[in-house]
């Protein structure tokens, strides 16, 4: 079920036959001699064809029949060991700072709050203009955050160990959507910035300037969430949305380069395998995906007849054996990625589980609740 | 009024650059998949119980009455 609708929205009606005419009018501008809209629809209808054609020529064998020779996973204890308590509505997003420490997290109830995970202390905290701060994020210095939500705006804070910091006031507004922000993440360095909207868009900003560097148009609904790829894969983002579609993404020409569309309803959720050759997808339609990049197609569905509930959030551990992915729920799943089986769930939260992040040294991963409260699970 | 759809006709052109060749086949970049996953697996503190020990989120050791 989609958020909120997006593309063009009507106008105010001056009378039914005019609007009609008008209408028509707009919806034949730019078309050439013998176009019709339903030629173009067609046009699309057919190249999607052809893609999927293309795609099953070369498949010849399934992930778990590759992996039959590997050693099957043992017993998994993991347990909570640090609750992150503070927040006082639904915990919506969260983000580790690559000092694998410390973690930015956002909140329906408006506030965005740093954390020292290790001691469970708060170090920053910011109350943002509106509520449901769907996004947030950790600049790679650690030096600042990114956050935004139903302001359709992406803002960025320095963070200081001042002793009357107020951090509200060296807010620094980047990005501008015309609907809500639902996605967030820095580049490589402070500098950019990639947003993602239920206006249908991502865009990548420069964060001094707020200029609009590139924009990324293709998703035909909101876009729920993107991740960049490993930086050593060179400069592609993933991007998934409302219209079940999973959108690969060139940075530079703004182009999409790869798309695949086989989940039953909305992404929640994507994220690069680590090697960047892959990534996986988490969906309202119960079931996690992997897709393989240089076999441009998906190659394992995680899923299990008792799962009914949408995944919210996915991540990798670090040797990308695990996916981890938390649902709505409350509980979290851990999925061999090899064999496609489940290896362990994880009960703790009291709400849906809505974002999920590994560590960047992989030593644990952090999931955050409707319940108010963050997890550290290891 | 023919209703005026935004998503197909966006994504036409989109589709043109996918179709030219250049795919690997699912076998190979499976086993290459595969392979990965093996060599890192020792680097991985969930997977490696060597590792799991000096994790710092676990704790060392059960608490000790003085």
């Amino acid at each position: 079920m989609c958020r909120s609708g997006t593309g063009g929205e009507a106008g105010p009606a001056a009378g039914l036959e005019t609007t009609g005419m008008l209408e028509q009018e707009m919806a034949t501008e730019g078309l050439h001699e013998n176009e019709t809209l339903a030629s173009l629809k067609s046009e699309a209808e057919s190249l999607k064809g052809k893609l999927e054609e293309e795609r099953a020529k070369l498949h010849d064998v399934e992930l778990h029949q590759v992996a039959e020779r590997v050693e099957a996973l043992g017993q998994f204890v993991m347990k909570t060991r640090r609750t992150l308590k503070g927040h006082g509505n639904k915990v919506l997003c969260m983000d580790w700072c690559k000092d694998k420490r410390r973690i930015v997290s956002s909140s329906q109830d408006g506030k965005v709050i740093v954390w020292d995970s290790f001691t469970t202390n708060k170090e920053h905290a910011v109350t943002m203009p509106c509520t449901w701060v769907m996004a947030c994020a950790y600049a790679p210095s650690g030096c600042a955050i990114a956050c935004g939500g139903l302001d359709n705006k992406c803002s960025v804070y320095p963070l200081t160990f001042e002793k009357n910091e107020n951090m509200a006031a060296k807010k620094k507004s980047v990005a501008m959507h015309t609907n809500y922000l639902s996605a967030c993440s820095f580049t490589n360095s402070d500098m950019q910035i990639l947003t993602a909207s239920g206006d249908g868009t991502c865009a990548l900003w420069d964060v001094e300037s707020g200029q609009l560097l590139q924009s990324f148009h293709g998703h035909g609904a909101d876009v729920l969430c993107l991740d960049l790829a490993p930086s050593e894969t060179g400069n592609t983002f993933v991007s998934g949305g409302c219209d079940k579609k999973a959108m690969v993404w060139d940075m530079r020409s703004g182009q999409c380069v790869q798309s695949f569309e086989t989940h039953d309803s909305d992404i929640n959720s994507v994220r690069y395998y680590p090697s960047g050759d892959a990534f996986a997808s988490g969906s309202d339609d119960a079931t996690c995906r992997l897709y393989d990049l240089r076999a441009d197609r998906e190659v394992a569905i995680y899923s299990k007849e008792s799962i009914i509930f949408g995944a919210s959030s996915v991540d990798f551990s670090l040797s990308g054996r695990l996916l981890f992915a938390g649902y709505n729920d409350y509980t979290i799943n851990v999925w061999d990625v090899l064999k496609g089986s489940r290896v362990s769930i994880l009960f703790g939260h009291e709400n849906r589980v809505s974002t999920l992040r590994v560590s960047p040294d992989g030593t644990a991963f952090c999931s955050g609740s409707w319940d108010h409260t963050l997890r550290i699970w290891a | 009024v023919q209703e005026w759809e935004w998503g197909p006709l966006q994504s036409s052109e989109s589709f043109n650059p996918q179709l030219p060749p250049g795919r690997a086949r699912p076998g190979s970049a499976l086993c290459r998949f595969v392979k990965w996953i093996e060599d890192g697996i020792p680097e991985d503190p969930f997977l490696n119980p060597e590792l799991m020990k000096n994790n710092p989120w676990v704790e060392k050791g059960k608490c000790i009455i003085l």
